[in-house]
């Protein structure tokens, strides 16, 4: 009986255990993608700023690094890629379809009158 | 087991947000809702790229925008961001002061950037540049004014939940709440993203 208790106990101490290691794995991620989006900000600051890359392109390489900074915030802070996220997933790539065809439709529309 | 307890370590669910029928819910709601504010905000992003060029007789982007300002708001911003997934990981781990804890830095630093916004504004109706003064002035006070009322309301948003639930633990109730303003909290952020690229950095190379 004693016995019986002690694994009991045992197990419980190892999955305890195995969700502190779990979240330092997620605390872990979380700071690395932030140590990312600092230095994406910073190239696209520097870019600008330093006056050193030629205007058109420095415009799509800024975008471009926008772009990826959002994956960042998107799948690793706000948790899009853990599981039960398929609905939301749906929701939000819907969205960002439509929004790009806004932008280009409306400054389009603008540009061209 | 009523929603309103106080959870214990003993039985904390693995993911509090969405334990119960409503907290599944507004999880999936929240998501829809900022898909449709991703729209809402492409409509702004589109009139400001198709009228940034007409300044009439006010400043032009190049002369107007002041970079070190704007990137001490986006550190201030991404930085917040950060703390609030921190909060994040303390709601997983049920530490309700931990959670609290960097919440109100999350707060303080939104309240910074605002002000930043506030003095930035202030500096440019000073030089001419206003809300009627060109379609520019429209479209740039439309755009970036509606992100910082998006940032104005997660302020008050986080002060009532703070506020609300201070004593309370974390309980299947609240932790859809927590979580959620997170979420929207990071989606402000996105849009920040966005406008320092599109509108500031763009701003300077014309």
């Amino acid at each position: 009986m004693a016995d019986h208790n002690n694994t009991e106990t045992n197990i419980h101490r190892n999955e305890a255990l195995q969700r502190k290691l779990a979240f330092k794995e997620e605390r872990k991620h979380h700071n690395v993608s932030f140590i990312m989006m600092i230095l994406l900000t910073l190239v696209a600051f520097y870019a600008i700023w330093s006056d050193k890359v030629a205007d058109s392109f420095a415009v799509l390489f800024i975008l471009v690094l926008a772009v990826v900074q959002v994956f960042f915030q998107l799948y690793i802070w706000m948790h899009l890629s853990h599981k039960g996220h398929d609905f939301p997933l749906w929701g939000m790539f819907s969205g960002i379809l439509i929004a790009a065809i806004t932008v280009v439709g409306i400054a389009g529309m603008i540009w061209t009158s | 087991m009523d929603a309103g307890q106080r959870l214990t370590d003993a039985n904390f669910p693995e993911h509090p947000e969405k334990a119960t029928l409503e907290g599944k819910n507004k999880f999936l709601g929240f998501w829809l809702f900022l898909g449709g504010e991703t729209v809402l905000f492409a409509t702004l992003f589109g009139t400001y790229l198709g009228l940034r060029h007409m300044n009439m007789d006010g400043p032009s982007t190049e002369e107007l925008f002041k970079l070190p300002t704007v990137f001490l708001a986006t550190m201030l911003l991404l930085t917040s961001s950060l703390t609030s997934v921190y909060a994040v990981l303390a709601l997983k781990q049920n530490r309700v002061r931990t959670l609290q804890k960097w919440f109100i830095i999350t707060l303080i630093l939104g309240l910074g950037f605002l002000g930043l916004e506030v003095y930035e504004f202030m500096e440019y109706v000073h030089e001419g540049h206003t809300f009627t003064s060109s379609a520019f002035g429209s479209a740039f006070y439309t755009l970036v004014g509606f992100h910082g009322g998006h940032v104005a309301f997660g302020c008050l948003w986080i002060i009532t939940l703070l506020i609300r639930n201070w004593n309370r633990g974390i309980t299947l109730v609240n932790a859809p709440k927590y979580y959620l303003f997170a979420l929207y909290w990071h989606f402000v952020d996105v849009v920040w993203v966005f406008i320092f690229t599109v509108v500031y950095l763009m701003g300077k190379v014309g």
